[in-house]
């Protein structure tokens, strides 16, 4: 167009008096004298300009406000996860002693029983026991000393010989032997997990291994090889320090018991089948007080967790049992178990503490009727269950507890509340931990049974030993940044699939927060800081999760094209059906005066 | 939203541009199919969706009633059913069986009897809250008995009955779920893996429309009728005055009328037990998705509920028992000071902390301004006064403007 104009404008003007009137040629209908007016082009224009000149306003104030995401830390944070494992940083150290500081040293070649220790780790842990998340057996480092009044170490950065020789053991009392190995320093601030082998041990027959309550566990015995010892060495710095001393199949990996805001509530039920036969209570807070507190501070970083009790009335269970007259019960078999939880009759999930997110683990004791007192569940293989008790993964556990007399007090009209006695409830709490334990995946027997034979495993009054604590600390760290991982790769693909889905700024916020705890927990794991990785994983998978579980995603998340055309088109259809065609029409017109003109000017030059 | 909702119905028909969009959207999520097969099956949830109001709807609510009494027959606890009845027939005016509601007119059996939970009711049952509790975002006051809790071990059944059409199907006379709204919240629930597996099952005219956007593994879908075909009521009571149930909830009802929760009938039992002569529709079933054969799953997996046990070899014993008795005692001394400490600190910690952002940002400018004018008014104390002496202050003005005017 503009080029057009100027064309005309270096033409001679227009108020150049016309040719003479003489002119033959001349046809009104294809050709005219004078300029065309722009006068109506330019008002048609300048409506279609402002018309057009609003769209920006429109686009802006239509704008949808996304917080920008940092999808391409997401996505390394995710490939991160994928490609390069965690490395948890292991320090094992075995010390050699003989049982007798007085007896002559040990015969032995360090070199070539840390080369023997270290293949056998790794075979170990290459065979898959080891290998699952969490584990450390891909980075550990191994010292090995010999205290034998000399001193031969071997890379040792952590024990100062002679500290063990200096407390007095006494291998018949597992306790004080662990309460002396602790108190001697082994590891000296680090967190190293150490084996004491004390050679040639009297007052033991064959090998006796007792792993302690904290990071430490002690061989005693005589008469064996170098072969042996490494077996025996690798097999606990595998199976019990990096492995948490399960086996596979215990519990699926990916089932912790932890809720995904890191929080766990512990629901506490005492149920009386039928209250009309006895009433039962027990002292809640003293137990929560003395067994529950420990074990609650243990656990922090793992999960924050909160407990509550209710006492519970009329909940018969679901399916029946059946009398045997050789055991003197009511038999329960384990393959019923499914369907001993009556949900319709327990109100169990009556907690307000807990979140949308958080998990709650029931655990139930079931006080039975007289009509089936005692009560007694059976074992596949015939036997009755020690612990009366049964766990469900991720739901929690339940034990049936038989009154001392199956007698009932029915003579007495008034009924009468008995109090669980303290030895009762201790009880009931030591199945309690147990179960606990069994939903982290941990065996709670005294004895494990290894390849090479039983070690017996001190219980700590915490319910859950240091070295236990280490695993679950590790595993979860693993899980949780796996989870947030996914999480947050998750909510990348459902924001870039949905162009027009507003993104608050808290999410953004919280993404960035996310991407940083889990950044923080990958440092503190390679540095080997179990706990602090621990919380800031915990943290990470919290965060994402808030994230992808915005309430404000869900508003546009079906708002589709069509809704988009039905919305505006209503307020630019009626103007734009004016405006474009009234345009475009005088734009022709406009052409086609101007074409006239031109032709009249042609015709002029030739007759000139 | 709700205008976008008036509007969708108002422009029904299809644009192939919105179908381009759609599965540009599918073909980015299906690529992220979960890994998540290996897991076991852990936990059962029931959905269970009445969409339609008023009294000659009474037989949605019916349907529903029935199938929530069904799934709690065969196991399925209260706490993991989301019951939504959209509106309440127990208690309309003209039931003339005030607070009890029949799917058979011998009326043997109330379906509205004791403990029956329901937990969205009336207005809440909207398309908005259904997708919430299928995706799992709701606010955060939202207590745990509405939220559906699913990990990736749940098996889910989603019923749903009510008033539907060419892929889509009517809440409330006010708002449609859309096949794809549907599809795309059972995308975002496998990608976040909220189920393991899902059965949908609708009862409404041309149910099997509504699956047709459906992209996610795992999904096993049945209607009641084709496309172009309506879905019947089964029979009317002439005493309540309206039909009572429908005829393929009905046919689904008598199935499992004879099951109990030990059964193991296959899910292909039940399919295959609809008669298209006597339902007088089509009952179609989408397997595609959905991997294992319908002959080895029992229909226990999604209408009946399983739990996983495992015995507990052995207590945890730490310590002798009669020291633990008197460092109980030592203890309980100690740490009762510390344990109140630790309660006051899990109240403290149920508050929301998104709460305290939200309130930052909405203050503008603005209404900080006017927030510290109101204070200052509030703070003045005699109001009575501030008035007189502005009278008194608008008589120089009155003179000057007198004066200037003269």
């Amino acid at each position: 167009m503009a080029e057009e104009i100027t064309e005309s404008s270096n033409d001679p003007p227009p108020e150049t008096p016309p040719t003479p009137p003489s002119e033959p040629e001349f046809d009104s209908k294809t050709m005219r004298r004078t300029k065309p007016g722009l006068k109506r082009l330019f008002l048609t224009f300048t409506v279609l300009v402002s018309f057009l000149l609003g769209f920006p306003f429109l686009f802006k104030s239509v704008e949808i406000y996304r917080s920008p995401l940092p999808f391409h830390d997401i996505d390394s944070l995710s490939n991160d996860v994928v490609s390069n494992p965690f490395l948890f940083p292991c320090h094992f150290q075995a010390i050699l002693v003989p049982s007798d500081p007085k007896s002559s040293s040990i015969d032995l070649n360090l070199d070539e029983l840390e080369l023997s220790i270290r293949s056998k780790i790794t075979k170990l842990a290459s065979k898959g026991i080891a290998s699952q998340c969490g584990a450390c057996t891909n980075n550990f480092t191994l010292s090995l000393t010999l205290d034998d009044g000399g001193c031969t170490q071997s890379s040792s950065k952590f024990y100062k010989c002679g500290a063990i020789r200096a407390v007095d053991l006494d291998f018949g009392d597992d306790e004080s032997v662990d309460e002396a190995l602790e108190s001697a320093g082994l590891d000296s601030g680090g967190k190293v997990y150490s084996v004491v082998v004390v050679v040639n041990g009297d007052g033991v027959e064959g090998v006796k291994v007792v792993v302690g309550k904290y990071r430490h566990a002690w061989i005693v015995g005589r008469d064996w090889g170098v072969e042996e010892v490494a077996e025996r060495l690798a097999e606990i710095f595998v199976r019990v320090f990096v492995n948490g001393g399960r086996e596979e199949g215990l519990i699926h990996g990916e089932f912790m018991p932890v809720g995904a805001d890191g929080r766990i509530v512990l629901s506490f039920n005492l149920l009386n089948a039928d209250p009309s036969d006895w009433t039962y209570d027990w002292d809640f807070r003293k137990i929560d007080e003395t067994l529950l507190a420990p074990m609650i501070d243990a656990l922090g970083p793992i999960a924050n967790i909160s407990v509550e009790s209710q006492v519970l009335y009329h909940t018969p269970k679901f399916s029946v049992s059946s009398w045997d007259e050789k055991l003197g019960g009511y038999i329960f078999s384990t393959k019923d178990l499914p369907f001993f939880v009556n949900s319709n009759e327990w109100h169990l999930d009556t907690s307000i503490a807990a979140g949308g997110r958080s998990k709650i683990l029931q655990f139930v004791v079931y006080v039975p009727s007289a009509k089936e007192c005692p009560l007694l569940l059976q074992l596949p293989n015939g036997e009755i269950s020690k612990t009366n008790a049964f766990i469900s993964p991720m739901w929690g556990g339940v034990m049936v507890w038989n009154p001392q007399s199956c007698s009932r007090d029915s003579d007495s009209e008034l009924l009468v509340r008995h109090i669980m006695s303290p030895e009762d409830l201790q009880k009931v709490f030591e199945v309690f931990v147990g179960q606990f334990r069994q939903l982290f995946g941990l065996k709670s027997g005294s004895l494990h049974v290894g390849a090479m034979g039983t070690y017996s495993l001190l219980a700590s009054e915490k319910g859950f030993t240091e070295w236990e604590l280490d695993v679950l600390s590790r595993q979860h760290t693993c899980f949780n940044i796996h989870s947030s991982a996914t999480t947050l790769g998750s909510l990348s693909k459902l924001v870039q699939s949905l162009p027009r889905m507003i993104i608050m700024d808290e999410i953004g916020k919280q993404v960035k927060f996310s991407l940083e705890a889990a950044k923080l927990a990958r440092v503190n794991a390679s540095l080997g800081f179990y706990d602090a990785s621990a919380v800031s994983s915990r943290q990470a998978r919290s965060l994402a999760e808030d994230a992808f579980f915005h309430p404000s995603i869900m508003s546009v998340s079906y708002y589709s094209f069509e809704h988009c055309f039905a919305v505006y088109s209503p307020f630019f259809l009626p103007v734009s059906m004016l405006v474009l065609p009234a345009a475009l029409r005088e734009w022709r017109r406009y052409k086609q005066e101007k074409a006239k003109y031109l032709l009249w000017k042609a015709k002029e030059k030739v007759a000139s | 939203m709700m205008m976008g909702f008036k509007i969708y119905s108002l422009f029904s028909f299809k644009m192939s541009i919105f179908l381009f969009f759609f599965l540009n959207n599918a073909i980015a999520y299906s690529s992220h199919s979960s890994s998540a097969d290996t897991t076991m099956h852990t936990n059962n949830w029931a959905v269970l969706v009445c969409t339609s109001r008023f009294w000659f709807n009474y037989r949605h609510m019916a349907n529903t009633l029935s199938l929530y009494r069904t799934v709690k027959r065969l196991g399925i606890p209260d706490e993991r059913i989301i019951l939504m009845l959209a509106d309440d027939m127990a208690c309309n005016a003209r039931n003339k069986y005030p607070a009890q509601v029949f799917n058979n007119e011998n009326h043997r059996l109330n379906l509205y009897g004791d403990n029956v939970e329901v937990d969205y009711r009336g207005y809440e049952v909207t398309v908005e809250n259904f997708l919430r509790v299928l995706t799992g975002r709701h606010e955060t006051a939202v207590p745990r008995s509405k939220r559906l809790l699913s990990d990736e071990g749940s098996h889910i059944l989603l019923y749903m009955t009510g008033h539907g059409g060419d892929e889509f199907l009517k809440f409330q006379d006010s708002e449609e779920l859309q096949s794809h709204d549907l599809a795309d919240a059972v995308k975002q629930m496998k990608e976040k893996r909220r189920f393991k597996e899902l059965l949908i099952m609708v009862d409404t005219c041309q149910a099997a429309t509504l699956f047709n956007q459906l992209h996610s593994p795992g999904v096993l879908a049945i209607g009641s009728s084709m496309k172009g075909e309506n879905s019947y009521s089964h029979h009317l009571d002439s005493d309540v005055g309206v039909s009572v149930v429908d005829r393929f909830t009905f046919y689904t009802l008598a199935f499992f009328e004879r099951l109990n929760m030990y059964d193991n009938a296959s899910l292909s039992s039940l399919f295959t037990s609809y008669d298209p002569n006597t339902l007088m529709s089509t009952a179609y079933y989408r397997t595609d998705l959905y991997r294992r054969h319908l002959d080895e799953v029992p229909v226990t997996n999604f209408f009946g509920s399983v739990m996983e046990t495992i015995h507990t070899d052995s207590a945890y014993r730490a310590v002798p028992r009669k020291m633990s008795k008197r460092a109980g005692i030592n203890m309980a001394v100690e740490k009762s000071v510390q344990h109140d400490d630790r309660r006051t600190l899990i109240d403290s910690n149920v508050q929301d902390p998104t709460s305290h952002i939200k309130t930052k940002d909405q203050n503008c400018p603005f209404t900080r301004t006017m927030n510290t004018f109101f204070d200052k008014v509030e703070r003045i104390e005699h109001p009575d006064s501030l008035v007189n002496y502005g009278l008194i202050l608008m008589l120089p003005l009155l003179m000057v403007s007198v004066w200037l005017s003269s």
